[in-house]
């Protein structure tokens, strides 16, 4: 029994579920589902896919380079069956998974979080270049007066002498 | 799923390059033939100056079907083209090369010729 992954998503295909698909040139696709399929019939390209692992490799939303993905590979050549090396490995499995799921998710949080020390430089530059934008308050004050004083006393003058 | 008027490729340098299957050996009223199964059928193209001409009715062996064919361990399988190999009436097929990939289901039905000939067993 061999478990392979997916051509469209790279998930894996247990036996019995999904299709093969073999071209003329006899290149064989594995699908996990009809989903992939039917995918694939669409001619849509895995690595423009948003849920594909192909997508998220490409685009670094995943970690793709890890010491814990060089235990699952393809070997072509069989291994000799061993009492004492079949239950370390079991048990090694289990261990590897784990640590695997850990640096999985460590690697995604660390891609969400904002970089402290690129956000503090942006600001002080921004502050650098753009000083001569900001105005002192009391600049403003004085503003605000001016413009009241003006428009009350002119109105006020020219009203009475019409009346007159 | 082949059925009488179905168009097939040929999988071999019979000579031939088209078939169209008009009717299916076995029982009396097959409808549909699968994978394995041997069918006549008369030939709607073929290449000049080979033993086989065009309209000639011969006996054809499936290879290939678009349709899925389903395997006992729950694989399913499914090819780009249907697709014929030519045989004789021992079942011993008229070209001396097939192409494409073949199923091993050919073997169990005594194909074992063609399964040998072909480049790719599946």
């Amino acid at each position: 029994m061999r478990l392979v992954k997916c051509w469209f998503c790279s998930s894996t295909v247990y036996p019995g579920h999904g299709i093969q698909f073999v071209r003329n040139d006899a290149k064989i696709f594995r699908f996990c589902r009809s989903k992939c399929h039917k995918n694939f019939k669409m001619k849509r390209n895995p690595r423009k896919v948003k849920w594909t692992k192909a997508y998220r490799a490409a685009h670094g939303k995943d970690m793709t380079q890890d010491k814990t993905f060089e235990f699952e590979k393809k070997r072509n050549r069989p291994e000799r069956y061993d009492r004492n090396v079949t239950e370390n490995t079991l048990n090694a499995m289990k261990k590897i998974d784990k640590i695997r799921n850990q640096r999985e998710a460590k690697y995604i949080i660390d891609r969400l979080m904002p970089n402290k020390k690129k956000v503090f430089k942006d600001a002080a530059n921004e502050l650098d270049t753009h000083i001569h934008l900001v105005r002192a308050p009391e600049s403003l004050q004085q503003d605000a007066e001016k413009i009241k004083v003006d428009v009350s006393k002119n109105k006020s003058v020219q009203n009475e002498a019409m009346e007159e | 799923m082949i059925q009488p008027q179905t168009y097939l490729n040929v999988a071999d340098n019979s000579g031939a390059r088209k078939l169209m299957c008009i009717r299916i050996i076995g029982a009396s009223n097959r409808r549909y033939a699968h994978i394995g199964d041997v069918i006549v059928a008369v030939i709607k193209e073929a290449i000049p100056n080979t033993p086989l001409e065009r309209s000639e009715v011969i006996r054809a062996v499936i290879v290939r079907t678009c349709k899925e064919l389903k395997r006992n361990n729950g694989t399913i399988i499914r090819y780009d083209d249907n697709a014929a190999v030519v045989i004789d009436q021992e079942g011993n097929p008229k070209g001396t090369r097939v192409f494409g990939a073949i199923p091993r289901e050919l073997r169990q039905l005594n194909f074992t010729k063609i399964v040998s000939l072909a480049p790719e067993v599946l």
